[in-house]
């Protein structure tokens, strides 16, 4: 999907959802395109989010009950779906971090030379 | 899955339009921002949104992924199935009909069969915490018979029999029981109250009630004290007796006569206690009675009186084994301390509802093995059907592959179908097994004990759902397998339907050869069961049956004390009878044939202490005329032989055999147990069988009514020989005895053709259901066979006409196709006769007079399945010969 000389990189698998949460943390209530477009600033523009897998992973979310949504209206007055995290969602970003620095640990052990 | 997820889930299902709405207005928007972002940044507008639309995906797929990751998946699917099934099932309603129609049949039969199995074998009995009770009896092991030879008795077990009282006292004392208690039938005379009445109930020991843990529904059960002779004039009576007899008036506490002697009513029992036939007994209970055993009885003498039935409770602790375990032991221990009369004796238990369905066990499981065999062959003939029904739709299916569906789906789709089919079928099938298993239970003989309640309950209604899934499944799979094993490009390509045609006539003629199979099975079962049934109602019982009324006066012990006074009662009535027009003669004795004997240990003077098992009748004068029974030696007992006059008997054939071989016994001397007078034999006469058909002839010896010094036997049954229908002779009997005693009543009135046929019910209600059975299982199967050589006959058209025009003449086509069914027919008769000769053995206990080998009805279900399967085939085959080869050529 994305062009061979785009500098961008694809957020490594399984941490989309980590992504969002940890976004959503930070920033209280947000749209699923400030979303996307907060995780590649943050990123510095290195990570770039599959836009339209977006979309899934927050219904996925929704259907865990890790956030919920509420439409409301844009600095433009356009109507948009707001989603904010729940204390389940809290507490599921928590373990994904864990997890997320204990496979990334076990990683550079073995890729750093000893 | 957590419970608020579901929540979530059905709240979006609810609302699943607005919810896509939602996420196309939230896609739009992203796109929007994303080019009004990229446009600011210099990209020209067009291009921006395209570019836009480009980093953000597939829209559709985005939004059937998210639409997923909400969705019951499988049920949306599953509510696709069954839209799609109902619809193709309603385009082909032939199919559907004679498919349901089919299934329901066979569920139908189970059904009812099998509430009938749930009912009398499974179902609990009506007391509380019942797996814990238990039916206890003794076992004799058979001693060698001095006068019998060695096969005749070994081909027996162990004796089972009744418990001696004062055997039972130890059992008691045994720690595996919270109680035993003893169970007797129990008739006595109501007087006092309208018309006399020979009420039915039972004796039982005072731990009877507490042991089924009821409690009456007004006053109070036995205590221990009145379990004593002489204390024990206390009666319980039915709800339904209190109803019958005294129109539910107070009668608590006041005494009714029974027997000539005055009882106290202590206790009215609640309405349904205790079905007699939960016990095993075929007779109304109207009355309870403390059993009071006598002491004599209860002492050492009286371990030989085994005459008790026993029910216990085994404590929480102690398992079925345990109590065994204690029970041999202690056995032992009283075999050793009583040789003379326990040597050979072992108590033994069995669960109290196992026991009492015991001797139905082997019928019911044979029938609902057969009703398992219908719907087999009914789940058979579907798949055949929906195989058939698979080829219209091949192009169809392979078409849906070709588009993308994949096998699993096919598959999945195809079941469905069958499951809605085999859903209907056991709608339809519940309906009918209702009303079967109403049929079921109005038709069965009384002898089946706790049939009477057979319902639809929850455990039938269960099983018999879970049949009809597992049906589905048994026809659906294969047709349904075999039809995604096309490859779809071939059958797209191929205007030859009879590509997949042939591969098709494999299956259907293996499930044919299936179906033919087991219906082969069950002809040979019904045929076994029909030729015993014949076998039995051709026995000769050595008595003439015809117009004989039999009728039984128990005379009370309190007005008869002596065998002269129930002599003379009987005398007299047989007067009075026989003035009357119409009656031949007159018989009375101890127990007429077919109602029970009255056994006795009988030896001769050469050896004194070897009895031989007998019965013993005192029978008056007309007694053999009446019955019909010849005399082959010597002469007939006659009225001079009376007390004062020498002591006489006249033995049947089957003594004479066992006693004196050739020997001619005429003058010979024999004498009852050890301390009976010596008789002197006088005459010999024919052998009866008197405990029915199926019994074996036993010793018999008949001694004179009017000698009644020499065996004070109790008199009880009288027979009349009319002229005309005999029935019309009851309430002349009833008459003629109340007017020689008013208080006297006579029960248990039947001619001697209503008690044979009784006897016999239960095995005619058993061979007319499996013939039933094999018949529906034959229809089935040779609907199968007829189906196969039809399509076959159909797919050779144009091969059929190419013969023919080759010059092939009528005849050599039949063969062709008569062969075909020939080979279908063979190869399921073959492989059911294989399954049959192993099956049989279970129905040996069924069987009468013939072996479960029994080559007769082989060949009965041989002949029969290939003569009717011929004349089906003929159908096809002559379309084949009718074919026209220009026609047939034409049509490829």
């Amino acid at each position: 999907m994305t062009p061979l000389n785009d500098p961008r990189d694809q957020i490594p698998p399984g941490t989309l959802d980590m992504l969002i949460l940890k976004t959503l943390a930070r920033s209280g209530e947000m749209h699923g395109f400030e979303i996307a477009n907060t995780i590649q600033l943050n990123s510095e523009d290195i990570l770039q989010v599959e836009e339209g897998s977006l979309y899934p992973a927050l219904q996925r979310m929704l259907v865990k009950g890790w956030l919920v949504g509420e439409w409301g209206k844009t600095a433009e007055n356009r109507r948009a779906r707001y989603y904010r995290l729940t204390a389940r969602g809290r507490t599921q970003l928590n373990l994904e971090i864990e997890r997320y620095h204990r496979v990334t640990r076990a990683i550079e052990r073995i890729v750093q030379p000893a | 899955m957590q419970f608020n997820e579901i929540l979530r889930r059905l709240g979006y299902l609810l609302k699943r339009r607005d919810q896509a709405s939602d996420l196309d207005e939230e896609m739009r928007l992203h796109v929007e921002l994303r080019a009004a972002q990229l446009s600011s940044s210099g990209v020209p507008t067009r291009e921006a949104l395209d570019a836009a639309r480009r980093r953000f995906g597939n829209r559709t797929q985005i939004a059937e992924q998210s639409n997923e990751t909400w969705a019951f998946n499988w049920l949306d699917h599953l509510a696709e199935d069954l839209v799609f099934a109902a619809r193709t099932l309603r385009k082909s309603p032939a199919f559907t009909i004679v498919a349901v129609a089919t299934i329901a049949l066979g569920i139908g039969l189970n059904t009812a069969v099998f509430s009938v199995v749930n009912a009398v074998m499974l179902r609990d009995l009506p007391v509380a915490d019942a797996g814990r009770l238990v039916s206890l009896w003794e076992e004799m092991q058979r001693e060698p018979d001095a006068f019998r030879g060695k096969d005749e008795e070994a081909s027996a077990g162990p004796r089972r029999s009744t418990v001696s009282p004062a055997n039972l006292v130890d059992y008691r004392k045994t720690s595996s029981f919270e109680g035993l208690a003893g169970v007797d039938n129990a008739q006595m005379n109501l007087t006092g109250v309208g018309t006399p009445e020979r009420l039915s109930g039972l004796s039982v020991t005072a731990n009877f009630f507490p042991l089924l843990r009821v409690r009456p529904m007004l006053g109070r059960v036995f205590t221990a004290d009145e379990d004593r002779p002489g204390h024990d004039d206390v009666v319980l009576i039915t709800d339904e007796l209190w109803q019958r007899r005294f129109g539910r008036s107070t009668i608590l506490g006041s005494k009714i006569m029974l027997d000539a002697r005055p009882y106290q009513v202590i206790g009215i029992l609640p309405p349904g206690f205790l079905p007699a036939s939960e016990l095993g007994i075929d007779t109304r209970v109207d009355f309870y009675v403390p059993a009071a055993y006598a002491p004599d009885l209860l002492s050492d003498e009286g371990r030989g009186d085994h005459e008790v039935n026993v029910i216990g409770r085994l404590k929480p602790a102690s398992s079925l084994a345990s109590a065994r375990a204690e029970l041999k032991v202690l056995s032992q221990q009283l075999g050793s301390r009583f040789p003379r009369t326990n040597k050979h004796v072992t108590a033994a238990i069995a669960p109290l509802r196992d026991d009492v369905v015991r001797k139905v066990r082997t019928s019911l499981l044979v029938l609902l093995a057969a009703v398992g065999l219908i719907v087999l062959v009914a789940c058979l003939n579907v798949a055949n059907l929906t195989l058939v029904r698979s080829i219209a739709r091949n192009r169809e299916i392979a078409m849906r592959i070709a588009l993308g569906a994949s096998r699993g789906r096919v598959i999945r789709t195809l079941l469905t179908e069958s499951l809605v089919v085999a859903a209907l079928g056991c709608l339809a099938g519940l309906g009918l097994g209702a009303a079967l298993m109403r049929l079921l239970v109005v038709l069965a003989p009384a002898s089946i004990p706790r049939m009477e309640s057979t319902t639809l309950d929850a455990r039938v209604f269960l099983t018999t759902v879970a049949v009809a899934f597992l049906s589905g499944i048994l026809f659906g799979i294969l047709p349904a397998y075999q039809i995604t094993r096309i490859d779809p490009a071939d059958s797209l390509r191929s205007a030859d339907k009879n590509l997949s045609g042939r591969h098709q006539i494999r299956w259907r003629s293996a499930l044919t050869i299936a179906e033919v199979g087991l219906c082969t099975v069950l002809l040979v079962g019904a045929g076994l069961l029909l030729r015993s049934f014949v076998a039995v109602l051709n026995v000769d019982l050595g008595f003439q049956s015809e117009r004989i009324l039999a009728a039984n006066i128990p005379l009370p012990e309190s007005r008869y004390a002596t065998a002269d006074q129930r002599f003379r009662f009987f005398e007299q009535l047989e007067e009075r009878l026989r003035a009357q027009p119409g009656v031949l003669s007159v018989a009375f004795c101890n127990r007429m044939p077919m109602r029970g004997g009255w056994g006795t240990g009988i030896n001769k003077p050469d050896t004194p202490n070897e009895n031989l098992d007998a019965d013993a009748q005192a029978v008056n004068v007309g007694y053999f005329d009446t019955l019909g029974i010849r005399l082959l030696r010597g002469r007939l007992l006659t009225s001079t032989d009376r007390t004062g006059q020498p002591l006489v008997v006249v033995i049947n054939q089957e003594l004479a055999r066992l006693f004196y071989k050739d020997a001619d016994p005429i003058g010979q001397s024999i004498r009852r147990g050890s301390d009976g007078p010596w008789l002197a034999i006088v005459g010999v006469v024919s052998d009866i069988k008197r405990d029915g058909k199926t019994a074996k002839v036993t010793p018999e010896i008949y001694i004179p009514a009017a000698q009644t010094a020499v065996y004070p036997v109790r008199l009880a049954d009288l027979a009349v020989r009319t002229a005309l229908d005999p029935k019309q002779y009851a309430t002349e009997i009833q008459r003629q005895v109340w007017a020689l005693d008013p208080d006297q009543p006579v029960t248990n009135v039947k001619t001697f053709d209503e008690i044979i046929s009784t006897a016999v019910a239960e095995r005619r209600f058993q061979t007319l259901l499996l013939c039933l059975f094999a018949g529906v299982a034959f229809s089935l199967a040779l609907i199968g066979v007829y189906g196969v050589l039809s399509q076959t006959v159909a797919q050779r058209t144009a091969e059929l006409g190419i013969r023919m025009a080759l010059g092939a003449s009528q005849s050599s086509i039949l063969g062709l196709v008569l062969r075909q069914a020939m080979g279908l027919m063979a190869a399921g008769v073959v492989s059911g006769l294989l399954l049959a000769l192993g099956l049989s053995q279970y129905m040996k206990s069924l069987l009468f007079g013939i072996e479960p080998h029994d080559w007769g009805s082989y060949i009965v279900a041989i002949a029969l399945l290939t003569a009717v399967g011929m004349v089906v085939s003929l159908v096809p085959a002559r379309r084949a010969t009718s074919v026209d080869p220009m026609v047939a050529l034409r049509y490829e």
